[in-house]
């Protein structure tokens, strides 16, 4: 029993070593500690990233509202198509993040490179606005922000919703 | 017939080949599935964030470590290097996703983020019952391979 469990926690501590080698020469790897509260913004496994992305976030409906009833942004819906047409913000463009290389060259056709475009998906659960929003950034997009709390947190605060 | 190597009450099942493809499986099974876990570890600890049981400073050390656990077993299973600890230890990680599972399926949790990429990931995970059904049959295997007192075939280390 004991040589059996001698051996056990060798090929532990050899997967733990190997692990933490890995992780932290790989291009892939991951802080040690991840960001998992919703209170502080969205979720998300690497928090260097998070940090990064923080000076490109909306992060309060109201704040959305707001720039919502300026009127000059342009909201780009990143969920997928039934969820968009089950509601989505006003004026809102649907640019599904599982169609985005098929779509996006019709997209840049036709918004200029200056647009402010706002992006959004199902709120801090969801990575996918911050994920076109860096698509569209390496893409030439210059004033692309990410509204954290995405659809979820609009209809929350009974802000108008459109249906196609 | 090689009765040296058998235990004296030993069935079929205590054969040396069946205890070897036992053990190509279940570790052929483990290192596969810790392949797209390893190269991509951010989207695996956003599953184990989806399950809703572990405290949030655990939840990356999980997502590094358990697909490193579940290479190495496998790996030690395939050799033959402590293929009986290596037996335990995937055997406890089953135990681990049978219990977790059952736990969220118990209690009505389903971890829906509204997003494309977990989306696709739920895939390969499946429904909770074909998970646990598939987790009972390889802890049933791992039990097997964990019982076996006959001579293994390809044997690097014993235990």
């Amino acid at each position: 029993m004991f040589d059996l469990i001698k051996k056990m926690l060798m090929l532990l501590t050899v997967a733990a070593g190997l692990a933490l080698l890995v992780n932290g020469l790989s291009p892939h790897g991951i802080p040690l500690i991840g960001q998992w509260d919703t209170e502080v913004g969205v979720v998300t496994a690497d928090t260097d990233t998070a940090a990064l992305w923080m000076d490109f976030e909306i992060s309060s409906p109201q704040a959305a509202k707001q720039v919502f009833d300026a009127g000059e942004a342009l909201f780009l819906d990143v969920r997928s198509r039934d969820m968009f047409a089950a509601g989505h913000i006003p004026g809102a463009v649907s640019l599904p993040l599982g169609d985005f290389d098929a779509m996006v060259e019709g997209f840049a056709a036709k918004i200029p490179p200056q647009q402010p475009i706002i992006t959004y998906c199902s709120g801090r659960l969801c990575q996918d606005s911050h994920t076109v929003a860096q698509l569209l950034m390496e893409r030439g997009f210059e004033n692309v922000v990410v509204y954290i709390d995405g659809f979820p947190g609009w209809i929350e605060n009974g802000y108008p919703v459109a249906t196609p | 017939m090689d009765t040296l190597s058998q235990h004296p009450d030993a069935g079929w099942w205590a054969n040396g080949w069946v205890d070897l493809a036992l053990r190509w499986l279940l570790g052929g099974l483990f290192v596969l599935a810790s392949v797209h876990k390893i190269m991509d570890p951010a989207a695996f600890a956003k599953i184990i964030f989806g399950y809703d049981l572990f405290p949030a400073v655990a939840i990356n050390l999980i997502a590094i470590i358990l697909p490193y656990i579940e290479l190495t077993a496998g790996l030690a299973l395939i050799t033959g290097v402590y293929p009986r600890a290596a037996a335990v230890i995937l055997g406890g990680l089953l135990l681990g996703f049978i219990l977790a599972i059952s736990i969220n399926a118990w209690r009505g949790h389903v971890f829906d983020c509204g997003c494309f990429a977990s989306g696709e990931a739920a895939l390969w995970q499946g429904t909770p019952g074909w998970m646990l059904g598939r987790n009972g049959f390889l802890l049933v295997i791992a039990w097997s391979i964990t019982a076996f007192r006959g001579q293994r075939k390809i044997l690097v280390r014993t235990g």
